[in-house]
């Protein structure tokens, strides 16, 4: 038994310089690293912006002559009765000023889990451009589909003008969604949020762009 | 002491004949949570490597300073350090597999193997006692872990890390990358193991 | 009326859709080790369930108010050093964890304390279990949900308040309770079945409790059904906004709804 072992006094200093030490690495590990975990959270959602607005093809152009897209976030509440939904609203200008799209940031319960995705839409929010999810848990094999290109692709370059909608064994007409076979319920929800996120953010996207009019030209 | 196993010893010890899953049945929660594919089943194997040769280690270092009483609560401080460390250099390097592992990296502090080594070993051995039990433990955690996950995720999905390896025909056993099939294929590899060494040292267990 | 529906489904969704045990497989050692006889399983779902409750309290306040960037106290103490603005942006998250289990292991100790003082009772059916339960993943699990949903969401106005957050804790306990003793129940009957020499013990264990997640699977879905059920028409109709989805192609139960808005 040595003296720190043998007094309760002795222990004591020993857990506090314990806890200060242990303190001061997480301090420095979070000093260090930190603002690169912000910048990761950050960069997963932008990264996909140019994607969702362009289209993968137009992006990695953009990107091959080095250039990026201007993103501003938002963020929007919409009124619902007694509910308020809030969105994140990114709003993407080309270098040169001009607004080339809106990505809506929306979430929602699916099948197993929440269901987090991103609604890309043209400058006027008359066509849904594209469409990306960030998180799913649905089920593998099944619902999970929902992140393929093939399935996503459905919503690419579609007039807003009428909701979009399910259907098993789609027949080709406006805005149908061919349902994944299996996972109903997770194509419905996906379709729902993108029709929400539409309807609640269109009159929004008119109002943005004239408020600040450095979208329109 | 003269019965007590070298370094080298419990090394060796850990990988198979103390298997911390097949024969302790310690850590079972990451387990069977991380197991649907050979990624995160891996970079869980090695952040549990991380903080309980980190925490061996330190306590390790610590055991002749403390009263019994406080033991438990140090253990404690100590891997909850280890494990924020671990936590957030995944986040900042791997973010997309730390997202993907969620809560199961921070429930490495509850998880019993690290505290049960902490306490059975390393506060009464030397650093380098300590080391070496740590490295042979977290081995044979990490065989266990890659064990069950290439049966899950070659059954389930047909294929390893993402690369098809059965013909294209097979049918994915989908359930096998759900909860269930975790359940199950530990319970029939625990079986399995069982059996085996039952057959090795020539009787019934 | 929103508040109780989202209530009930984080009840519903912790006791039994995504089970603690079946679905997030934490506390899985309990439920292999302590399987064993029911009257065990109940008094080791009780302590979690109580232990569970607390621990989600005191998670739920100390990031509300000290953890998360902008947290009363945390601003107001480091107002003394910086800038206003400043102080508004301490995040001290990074603590998180080893605040969580201190106060998981300081409230078993109280717990063990009061329990053994005034209801000895009690403490002699399910006491025994109080130490074991500092190690019980599902504890923290359910603190470090309770600080996903506070601290992980993109608008404030999202966070989970202390009602959301106490469900989720005493529910999960409940489903854990559920879990435990349905296993102790079949181990109970599996003693006397003919199993094979190498699967005895905990591998028939996990392989029953395999199956018992596979029927546990079978509530999937039951929430957002719920959700709809519950949701009163003209709400839907106001949340949907753009005009309901043709009929045609609309399984039986949407089809119910729209017949209710257009009632």
């Amino acid at each position: 038994m040595n003296a720190i072992q043998r007094t309760n006094l002795g222990q004591a200093w020993l857990v506090l310089l314990l806890a200060l030490l242990f303190g001061m690495s997480l301090a420095g590990v979070q000093a260090a690293l930190g603002p690169k975990i912000e910048e990761n959270k950050l960069k997963e959602t932008l990264e996909k912006v140019p994607v969702v607005i362009l289209g993968q093809q137009a992006a990695d152009e953009l990107n091959a002559k080095g250039e990026t897209l201007v993103i501003t976030p938002n963020t929007v509440a919409v009124e619902k009765g007694p509910v308020t939904k809030y969105y994140t609203l990114y709003k993407a200008d080309f270098k040169d000023g001009t607004l080339a799209g809106w990505v809506v940031k929306t979430k929602g319960q699916g099948y197993a889990d929440k269901i987090e995705l991103l609604v890309g839409m043209d400058a006027d929010a008359a066509k849904v451009t594209g469409l990306f999810i960030l998180d799913q848990k649905e089920t593998p094999g099944l619902g999970n589909k929902i992140v393929e290109d093939a399935w996503r692709a459905q919503y690419s370059n579609k007039e807003t003008t009428t909701p979009f909608k399910v259907v098993k064994l789609a027949t080709g007409g406006v805005n149908e969604i061919d349902a994944i076979s299996g996972a109903t319920i997770s194509s419905k929800a996906v379709t729902k949020f993108v029709n929400q996120a539409v309807s609640d953010l269109k009159p929004r996207v008119a109002q943005f762009k004239d408020s600040d009019g450095k979208g329109v030209q | 002491m003269a019965d007590q196993p070298t370094a080298t010893e419990r090394f060796l010890q850990g990988i198979l004949p103390e298997n911390p899953v097949y024969r302790q049945l310690l850590g079972l929660c990451p387990t069977l949570a991380v197991t649907n594919g050979m990624q995160p089943a891996i970079t869980m194997a090695c952040s549990v490597a991380f903080v309980l040769i980190c925490a061996n280690v330190v306590i390790s270092l610590l055991r002749n300073l403390l009263k019994p009483h406080l033991r438990i609560v140090i253990f404690t401080l100590t891997i909850a350090t280890f494990v924020t460390i671990a936590d957030r250099v995944l986040a900042a390097y791997l973010y997309q597999m730390s997202k993907t592992l969620g809560p199961y990296i921070p429930l490495i502090i509850v998880n019993c193997l690290i505290i049960c080594r902490c306490e059975v070993c390393a506060s009464k051995q030397s650093p380098f006692i300590a080391a070496s039990d740590a490295l042979g433990q977290s081995l044979g955690f990490g065989l266990a872990l890659v064990s069950i996950a290439a049966v899950r995720e070659l059954l389930g999905t047909g294929g390893l890390f993402g690369y098809q390896l059965l013909p294209a025909a097979w049918p994915d056993w989908v359930i096998m990358v759900l909860p269930p099939g975790a359940f199950i294929t530990l319970g029939l590899l625990l079986g399995l193991v069982n059996w085996y060494s039952a057959r090795k040292s020539g009787g019934s267990i | 009326m929103n508040y109780l529906i989202d209530i009930v489904l984080i009840a519903l969704s912790a006791a039994v859709i995504n089970n603690f045990v079946l679905y997030y497989f934490v506390g899985i050692c309990p439920f292999i080790g302590v399987s064993r006889r029911v009257d065990m399983a109940v008094g080791m779902g009780c302590a979690v369930t109580f232990v569970i409750s607390i621990a989600a309290f005191l998670s739920w306040t100390i990031t509300t108010m000290v953890l998360i960037p902008g947290a009363p106290i945390s601003s107001f103490i480091a107002g003394f050093f910086v800038s206003k603005e400043a102080a508004a942006t301490v995040d001290l998250t990074v603590l998180s964890y080893i605040v969580y289990i201190f106060s998981i292991s300081s409230s078993v100790q109280f717990v063990e304390m009061y329990v053994r003082k005034f209801f000895p009772a009690l403490y002699k059916s399910f006491g025994v279990f109080l130490p074991l339960i500092t190690t019980n993943c599902a504890i923290l699990f359910a603190c470090l949900t309770i600080m996903s949903n506070v601290a992980g969401v993109e608008n404030p106005a999202d966070a989970w308040d202390l009602g959301r957050s106490l469900t989720l804790a005493l529910f999960g306990g409940i489903g854990f309770t559920l879990a435990i003793v349905i296993m102790s129940g079949i181990r109970e009957d599996l003693d006397l079945c003919d199993v094979p020499e190498p699967f005895k013990g905990a591998a028939i264990t996990l392989v029953v409790g395999g199956i018992l997640a596979l029927a546990f699977m079978g509530f999937t879905g039951v929430d957002s059904g719920l959700r709809k059920a519950m949701t009163p028409a003209e709400e839907v109709a106001m949340e949907m906004s753009v005009e309901p989805i043709q009929t045609a192609m609309i399984e039986p139960n949407l089809q119910q709804q729209i017949r209710g808005i257009n009632d």
